[in-house]
């Protein structure tokens, strides 16, 4: 990325490091916990569905769920930004 | 009382030979008595980093089966005669030791020593495990990048497993300016994908290629980062309070435009 992407706060693509951090913390969890990406897609995707029922501001796609480590125990952190609801 | 010390890491070609000479160094500088144990049977390499290999005679396996006393197979470091190596052998494998066999050897050192280092083979099998089995405490050793950091993960899970605490962590080749640049994962990073303490930072450094290539620690070089680096984590291992290098080196703004061409800062 040259100077003018710096300049701009990020160009197209993300910073190397911040992809193999994300990179990571899938592949953790997946050694960890047996959760692969697939399974966690599949997640994303029917805790849209549950959420749906009371929110109809969600969409799966926009679900950010990361693993956050602690000394005892892990997190799961689900991120679920809901749609602007206003006009309906 | 002796404190058993593994320095381990999963993935090979971390450094972990490189941290257990220049602690090992380090420590006795400083006044310890030192043994450091090459726990890698077959691929024998601390004593060639430490420029000791020239005056091997027996090794562990033969200390091990009977064939030499443990006094005979010290080789005493060329400049601190407070630190001494217990060679791997060359000729056999990793199946040449019992954990018990190991649990024996590492109690007999803390007899006569202070500091019992042992650098690990790398990987999860036989040689890892006898490299843990006889510590007190574990030191993962990782680089900032995705293979490393993975298995260090599985390491400590591993470490965890076996009853011996929570292992603290080394973060070496750290690349102060890629970092800032974000094409780099930092320390933070790697801390907060593995949750174990940090017990120090060492950046890269050619340095440690050219006291490598010596036999020589880096810890003599007055002006080897890497060398200040592990003289701090020996200070820390010592019960000291030592801040981290900062590595972080602030560049201007103009410097933050053409990093690559800036100077280098030590």
């Amino acid at each position: 990325m040259g100077f003018l992407g710096n300049l701009f706060g990020g160009g197209r693509r993300d910073r190397s490091a911040s992809v193999a951090k994300q990179r990571l913390m899938m592949v953790l969890v997946d050694d960890r916990y047996k959760l692969t990406p697939d399974m966690l897609e599949q997640m994303k995707i029917e805790m849209a569905e549950v959420l749906s029922r009371y929110l109809p501001h969600v969409d799966s796609d926009q679900i950010e769920v990361t693993l956050l480590r602690g000394e005892a125990n892990d997190h799961l952190k689900a991120e679920i930004p809901l749609k602007r609801g206003r006009d309906e | 009382m002796a404190r058993v010390i593994t320095i381990t890491s999963g993935k090979g070609g971390v450094g972990k030979t490189t941290t257990t000479a220049n602690l090992g160094t380090a420590l006795a500088m400083r006044g310890a008595r030192v043994a450091v144990m090459d726990a890698d049977i077959g691929l024998r390499n601390l004593d060639v980093v430490m420029g000791l290999e020239n005056r091997i005679v027996y090794d562990l396996v033969d200390v091990v089966e009977g064939r030499a006393r443990l006094r005979q197979a010290l080789i005493k470091d060329k400049r601190l005669p407070e630190l001494c190596l217990l060679p791997a052998a060359q000729t056999r494998d990793k199946d040449a030791v019992s954990p018990e066999q190991m649990v024996y050897l590492t109690n007999q050192l803390r007899t006569e020593f202070d500091f019992v280092l042992i650098d690990s083979p790398a990987g999860i099998e036989g040689g890892f495990r006898n490299a843990i089995v006889g510590a007190d405490e574990v030191i993962i050793v990782t680089t900032p990048e995705v293979s490393a950091v993975r298995d260090a993960d599985r390491i400590v899970g591993l470490v965890e497993a076996a009853e011996k605490g929570t292992p603290s962590l080394i973060v070496n080749r750290i690349k102060p300016r890629l970092v800032n640049r974000g094409e780099m994962l930092s320390v933070e990073d790697v801390i907060e994908l593995l949750a174990i303490n940090l017990l120090g930072i060492v950046p890269d450094d050619e340095a440690i290629v050219t006291s490598t290539n010596r036999g020589e620690a880096a810890v003599y070089d007055q002006h080897s980062l890497a060398g200040r680096a592990f003289l701090n984590i020996a200070r820390r291992l010592n019960g000291e309070e030592v801040p981290f290098l900062p590595l972080q080196d602030q560049p201007g703004v103009l410097e933050r435009f053409f990093g690559i061409f800036g100077r280098r800062r030590t």
